[in-house]
């Protein structure tokens, strides 16, 4: 299936247009410009914004310097949330480049995890990858990797070598054919307007009676909200990677096309834009 | 490509869809389709921008660190327009040549690119107001670069200046490459006319080869016929010879018609010259012409009584005849008067040997026999080289006190050679006149030859093998032999041919004729006496042991056989008396030793294994005496002379010795 792979593709190099603004109560010796970078998608903040700290230290005194950290509009941007979700759950409908405030000091510690250096994100990412194959096959496909094979995912998504990186990510898709699907399909939703971080829990991608499963039944399940009933006007939107996929899309497709790198199906629901 | 459906022509970069399942996948189209509308308006768009953004950060950046020092300054902008330039320049003087110009076309490109961004930054005010930021800084330092570039200006003439002298050395570096050129391709010409001679000589060479084949091949041809020409030669030389042999052939046949005319002639003008009477020249008779009629008949008888009278005519004839038998071709085997007359000599007395007179090596090989004549003093020996050698006594003087005594013998001397045997001689036998020697031989023949004459004039052939004993018969030209074939043949001297064959069933090693009897000794250890008028055994005497030989004394009544168990019998024929004669280390050396009596009769001999010569009294059968210290090897035979006085021994190693009494 050629158009899978062209999914795939189209998934791992989609980019969103940021803008880099230092914070303007900062003290700089020099004015400080703001930075302009195309963010993977599929990344992580902290993975790809060497050179935007690279940038700013440059205006910034050495001695002010503490960990950087972002956010948006006010609300700190967790960098354990990939890119793209960061982006469709809070700018998808802005205007272009995303602007992004870059700080240095008073670093929120109750919204945002440290990350000091490259390992910590490894971690992170492997272990939802880990926690994504244990739903997925009762973590038998990433246990039978070897270390090496763990290496070559992680390096293949700070390199950003797609081919490097599916061929490892493919064994975690592939799914014994007499069950039609993965156990269970890993999967966050995501919503501005809750207390809760996101939605996950146990969900088939087919139902026993041999029915698979689309994005609709998901969120019927999961968030019944966010369908819209006949006759009501849509109120929510549904974002999976910058796109609203048709509700009968299913969901075992989507899990295996539209997952981030870490094998996670990222679900953003969003209420419309009124304007 | 081709498009199936509408749909698919709205998206020209997805492939070729089935038709079956489009219905199934509008949910993936329609992903894949705001996918692409998601990466063309957040990442399309913005891509250039961010990057052309980042090469001015880029640039600023480094803009802003050389600030320090020019050299640097340009340095820096010359490396990053050389990066940025297509061509890579390695001398450092085109490096500092373009110097001036990479800040020159900076400075263009920077503008090239804010008017890019300009174009593209329609859509984001923010961008455009980064956009001018960055020229800011740009057209500060304008200023530094234009001071730096007179000071470089001089630096490039200087650098001018010695890339003229870099041209000149390279312009010598090209003159002496092209002189170096010019002399290659001289020798290249030479090498090559070299190879042209080269390849001249070769041809030549080869014509030369191609001559020398041509010459070798008509030397063979040459060569061909001249053998040729030497076979015709060859075989008009043979013609030759054959004509010239016919030709003597017909001239010897004509002789001999002409000899033969003329002895007809002859013989008829002696039968003329018989028949005409002699006339008697006392007795004129003109009388009787008148009356010749009746004178013929007178004349007849006349001859008639003139013939049976004459007693002197046949010899005459005979002798006549004589002339020309002998001119006759063809052996005569013997002449009739020779059977006629035939000597006889008896030994009155023989003389017990006491010393050897002589000893000699007679021949190459062992001697197998030995025989005196019974008509001269000659002596034959013959052995395993194939000839037989007579040998005479040579008469010696001795001196027996004051009186000359003329002995007949000191030595043996050899008198001649008879051979043309073609196999060992068994046994020796002269004949009753001495004058031919018969022998039998290894070679399944026996032969006959005579004395004067070393060719054998007969040869006796039909026995499969070897000839043991072969013997004359008393009756005229008639001779016995034995052999191993267990066959006794008669053969008829004449006609060299064999009479009569007898079957003896054992084989014959020896034998001696009497007057009607054929006696022979066999190894099965019987002798027997064949009577030969009816070719039948009529007696058969047992010996003790094989019979090696066998000897019949002169008055044909005794007869001695030597045995292989070393004993010798003495036999009476005319009774039935047997007699062994046996004698302390006295052993038979072979399987055809030979015993023999004396001449007298009174002695018999023979020789032992261990070479010494055995003598016993046939009238007592006492040992008499036992000669040795001649032989080194077994006797195999002993002859006794006629005299009396001398006998001969012979062993196996060539040795004959001579004994005598005194």
């Amino acid at each position: 299936m050629a158009d899978d792979k062209d999914v795939l593709r189209d998934v791992w190099f989609g980019r969103i247009p940021t803008c880099f603004a230092l914070y303007q109560d900062e003290v700089t010796e020099k004015e400080a410009e703001p930075f302009y970078l195309l963010l993977p998608r599929v990344s992580y903040l902290t993975l790809v914004t060497d050179k935007v700290k690279k940038h700013f230290l440059k205006a910034v005194k050495p001695e002010d310097v503490e960990e950087m950290w972002f956010e948006y509009e006010g609300t700190p941007l967790k960098w354990h949330y990939p890119i793209g979700v960061l982006f469709d759950l809070h700018a998808s409908n802005t205007a272009l480049p995303w602007s992004i405030t870059v700080h240095f000091k008073n670093f929120p510690e109750r919204d945002l995890l440290h990350c000091l250096s490259n390992s910590v994100i490894e971690a992170h990412f492997m272990s939802c990858i880990k926690e994504a194959d244990a739903l997925k096959h009762k973590s038998q496909v990433i246990n039978d990797m070897q270390k090496k094979d763990h290496k070559q995912l992680w390096m293949g998504l700070q390199n950003d070598k797609f081919d490097q990186f599916w061929a490892m990510n493919r064994k975690l898709m592939e799914y014994p054919t007499e069950e039609g699907g993965f156990r269970y399909i890993p999967f966050r939703i995501y919503q501005t307007m809750s207390d809760r971080p996101f939605i996950q829990k146990l969900f088939r991608p087919v139902s026993p009676e041999g029915h698979t499963h689309t994005l609709g039944d998901l969120l019927k399940e999961m968030y019944p909200a966010a369908i819209a009933h006949d006759g009501d006007s849509r109120k929510f939107q549904v974002l999976i990677q910058g796109i609203e996929p048709l509700l009968e899309t299913p969901l075992q497709w989507l899990s295996e096309h539209l997952s981030h790198p870490d094998n996670f199906l990222h679900v953003c629901v969003l209420p419309v834009p009124t304007d | 490509m081709t498009c199936v459906d509408v749909r698919v022509r709205a998206d020209p970069s997805r492939g070729v869809k089935g038709l079956v399942s489009r219905q199934t996948e509008t949910w993936k189209v329609d992903v894949i389709r705001q996918l692409k509308h998601r990466d063309k308006s957040q990442h399309d768009v913005f891509h250039d921008l961010v990057r052309h953004s980042l090469r001015c950060r880029g640039r600023e950046r480094r803009v802003t660190a050389a600030s320090r020092s020019p050299l640097l300054i340009a340095a820096t902008l010359v490396n990053e327009s050389i990066s940025t330039g297509p061509l890579r320049n390695v001398s450092a003087a085109s490096q500092e040549r373009r110097a001036a110009a990479a800040t020159l076309s900076l400075r263009s490109v920077i503008l090239q690119e804010h008017s890019r961004m300009l174009d593209k930054s329609s859509i984001s005010a923010d961008f455009l107001r980064t956009a001018r930021v960055p020229a800011g800084p740009d057209v500060s330092s304008e200023n530094d670069l234009k001071t730096m570039t007179g000071e470089l200006a001089c630096q490039v003439v200087a650098l001018q200046q010695e890339v003229i002298i870099k041209e000149k050395v390279l312009e010598q570096q090209h003159r002496k490459l092209s002189a170096v050129q010019q002399s290659f391709s001289r020798t290249r010409g030479d090498q090559q006319d070299l190879q042209g001679r080269v390849s001249q000589v070769q041809e030549a060479n080869a014509g030369l080869k191609r001559e020398y084949d041509a010459l070798l091949e008509c030397h063979r041809a040459a060569e061909q016929r001249f053998r040729q020409e030497k076979q015709r030669g060859c075989e008009l030389l043979e013609d030759m010879i054959h004509h010239k042999q016919q030709a003597a052939a017909r001239m010897n046949s004509h002789n001999e018609r002409r000899s033969r005319a003329r002895q007809v002639k002859l013989q008829k003008d002696l039968q003329v010259a018989q028949e005409t009477p002699v006339t008697m020249t006392t007795t004129p008779q003109p009388v009787f012409s008148a009356t010749s009629p009746p004178k013929d008949f007178p004349e007849r008888t006349h001859s008639r009584l003139f013939r049976s009278a004459s007693a002197t005519s046949p010899r005459i004839l005979t002798s006549i005849k004589e002339l020309f038998e002998r001119k006759r071709r063809g052996n005569s085997v013997c002449s009739v008067d020779q059977e006629v007359f035939r000597p006889a000599r008896i030994c009155v007395s023989a003389q017990l040997p006491v010393r050897a007179r002589h000893s000699l090596d007679a021949h190459e090989q062992s001697i197998n026999a030995v025989r005196f004549s019974s008509s001269s003093d000659l002596l034959a020996t013959g052995g395993t080289d194939r000839v037989i050698k007579l040998w005479d006594l040579q008469a010696g003087t001795r001196y027996h006190g004051d009186t000359v005594v003329i002995m007949g013998s000191g030595k043996l001397n050899h008198r001649g050679t008879l051979d043309g045997s073609t196999g060992g001689i068994t046994s020796i036998e002269f004949d009753p006149a001495g004058l031919k020697v018969l022998a039998a031989s290894y070679n399944n023949s026996a032969l006959l030859w005579s004395i004067d004459d070393s060719v054998p004039k007969v040869t006796l052939t039909g026995h499969s093998r070897k000839v043991t004993a072969a013997r004359f018969r008393f009756c005229p030209q008639q001779v016995v032999t034995g052999s191993a074939d267990r066959t006794l043949k008669l053969w008829d001297l004449q006609r060299a041919a064999c009479v009569s064959t007898v079957q003896v069933f054992s084989y014959c090693s020896d034998l001696v004729c009497s007057e009607n009897a054929v006696i022979s000794g066999h190894f099965d250890g019987q002798i027997r006496l064949w009577d030969t008028r009816t070719a039948s055994c009529t007696l058969e005497l047992p010996a003790q042991g094989k019979v090696t030989s066998l000897d019949l004394c002169s008055d044909l009544r005794q007869l001695l056989s030597c045995c292989r168990d070393d004993c010798l019998q003495l036999l009476d024929l005319r009774g039935s008396n047997r007699r062994s004669l046996r004698a302390e280390g006295f052993k038979c050396g072979s399987d055809s030793t030979k015993a023999v009596f004396s001449p007298d009769g009174g002695y018999a001999t023979a020789g032992s294994a261990d070479g010494s010569l055995y003598i016993w009294s046939v009238t007592n059968g006492k040992l008499q005496t036992c000669l040795s210290g001649e032989h080194s090897s077994s006797i195999t035979a002993v002859s006794w002379s006629l005299s009396g006085n001398y006998v001969v021994s012979v062993d196996k190693s060539r040795r004959a010795v001579l004994w005598s009494d005194i």
